[in-house]
């Protein structure tokens, strides 16, 4: 086993830089202002070569989420959670859920954006729940 | 838009696979019986001898995407005029293709897969497929790897969204354990309760261990013909192939969106649009269908993509109408990859094709015409109808 480390090509080098400065940025379309990950050379949407970094709202919600009861990496022992965000920019990006969990459903819950230490990546964006579980 | 129609183009006349069971007790025992190219041989003999053909009557080869095409075209002495290399399912429709183009009469469709003895891994830092799907290795920052992950995200809201639980998720890994029980050649054969299931471990919630695809070694083979040929020489009747349909859903891949919005279902129903209207029959003339199925949600997905139940119902459907071989519609008829063998969809194209010439005693569907087998692998969607 090993460590979970990034897969960075070309495109996701700007990414990680904007994440070790806790302020993740993603490409927006500079035709159709249309925001992408991951990272790539053009746009999905219209095939725009021409795009600008813009670092994110830090607004989201979750989409699903699963336990993992297995353990694939030396950093992440079972069981843990991981939850894929719809970012309030569009995208869904994977992330894993830190802080008090939802006491009812975790589909729809508002989260926000933060950031942990990773001996990997130097920082790792995570999401935290936006307001504390309805009583 | 015109299109060439491979219906009743091509047909199945012999079909090959190794010896999964005894295999598989070989590789558990810390041995190794062969690599990916013997299963393929072995594999290989047994679709000519099903089919009564010789090595000298294959014009066309194809193989699985596990092996080199020109070592396995070296290892059994085939000079093609026509080759290419494909999964299971796009291997069957590019064999037709290539008999309506004419560039080969006879196609032998081979693979092997020593995955089990040579411990490829599915997930973690050395996860399989991420050379092709970025999908399997871009979120492991997260700790999210692992094909089985991928599902049970999608499987969670599928719950969120339909209501369907765990329990009737649990009517799969039943229904074909049962199917497998009545498979000589099947790896897991005890059959389970739905209690058995429940009380089962979950590997990534909410997928439980009984969700999971076996990892085996082995190798199958088809030999496929044009219809016509197949009249005058094959050994046994000819089960042709009514048609086919893919679509793929590319756009949004990696981020999981057709994934996780839309559960693959645009492809699904493109795809069921072009098989369906290429071989002029409906869900309702399918006598059982063969569901790729690396995980069991492959299932309740399908059948609601494909038709066989209304949207949001496929818990119900499974529940009360049943996907055993007692039940309505017979799904994964000889245990599929949860229970008979994982040969990555080339399998079910065999089971289906026995299924229609009704040599499968103690499961054999009855009055067996037409089996439709589908697969929505990281939404690259495909269907392929086989019948008499
Ligand atoms: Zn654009």
């Amino acid at each position: 086993m090993a460590n979970s480390r990034a897969f960075i090509q070309f495109y996701d080098e700007p990414m990680w830089e904007s994440i070790r400065a806790q302020r993740w940025a993603l490409q927006q379309c500079d035709d159709c202002s249309q925001y992408r990950y991951p990272p790539g050379p053009c746009c999905p949407h219209c095939v725009g070569m021409s795009a600008s970094w813009k670092p994110l709202s830090g607004k989201g919600k979750i989409i699903s989420w699963v336990v993992f009861h297995r353990q694939y990496f030396d950093n992440y022992k079972p069981p843990y959670n991981v939850v894929a965000v719809q970012l309030a920019e569009g995208p869904l990006v994977i992330s894993n859920l830190v802080g008090p969990e939802p006491e009812g459903g975790w589909i729809g819950r508002e989260v926000t954006i933060c950031y942990e230490p990773d001996a990997e990546q130097g920082s790792i964006p995570k999401v935290k729940l936006s307001a504390p579980p309805a009583a | 838009m015109t299109t060439g129609n491979l219906a009743k183009v091509g047909a199945v006349i012999g079909v090959g696979q190794s010896d999964y069971v005894s295999d598989h007790a070989r590789v558990r025992a810390g041995e190794k019986p062969h690599d990916s190219y013997g299963y393929a041989a072995i594999a290989f003999r047994a679709a000519l001898a099903d089919a009564g053909l010789t090595r000298n009557d294959i014009d066309g080869l194809i193989v699985g995407p596990t092996v080199a095409y020109e070592r396995v075209g070296e290892v059994l002495g085939i000079n093609p005029r026509w080759g290419s290399q494909a999964d299971a399912m796009l291997a069957v429709i590019e064999a037709c293709a290539a008999i309506k183009a004419g560039l080969a009469e006879t196609v032998a469709l081979i693979y092997g897969n020593d995955q089990r003895s040579a411990a490829v891994q599915y997930g973690g830092p050395e996860a399989m497929g991420g050379n092709l799907f970025l999908s399997y290795v871009y979120h492991a920052p997260w700790g999210y790897t692992s094909q089985g992950a991928l599902y049970a995200m999608m499987f969670r809201r599928f719950m969120e969204v339909t209501g369907i639980t765990e329990a009737e998720l649990g009517e799969v890994a039943v229904a074909q354990r049962l199917a497998a029980s009545l498979t000589p050649h099947a790896l897991m054969r005890k059959p389970i309760t739905l209690q058995d299931y429940l009380d089962s471990r979950y590997i990534c919630e909410p997928l439980h261990l009984f969700d999971y695809c076996l990892i085996n070694d082995g190798g199958v083979a088809l030999i496929v013909t044009s219809a016509e040929r197949a009249k005058r020489i094959a050994k046994k009747p000819p089960v042709l192939i009514h048609g086919v349909g893919r679509f793929d859903l590319n756009r949004g891949a990696t981020s999981l969106e057709p994934r996780l919005l839309d559960f693959y279902r645009p492809a699904q129903e493109a795809c069921a649009s072009q098989v369906f209207n290429m071989s002029g029959l409906g869900p309702e003339d399918m006598d059982a269908v063969q569901i790729y199925d690396s995980f069991s949600c492959h299932v309740p997905f399908a059948l609601e993509g494909y038709g066989y139940c209304r949207s949001g119902e496929a818990g119900r459907f499974m529940r009360e109408d049943g996907i055993s071989l007692k039940g309505k519609l017979p799904v994964n008829t000889a245990g599929g990859h949860l229970s008979e063998t994982y040969m990555q969809g080339w399998n079910h194209q065999v089971e289906a094709v026995r299924q229609v010439r009704g040599e499968c005693g103690a499961r054999q569907v009855e009055d067996c015409r037409f089996v439709h087998y589908n697969s929505d692998v990281a939404g690259k969607a495909v269907s392929i109808i086989y019948g008499r």
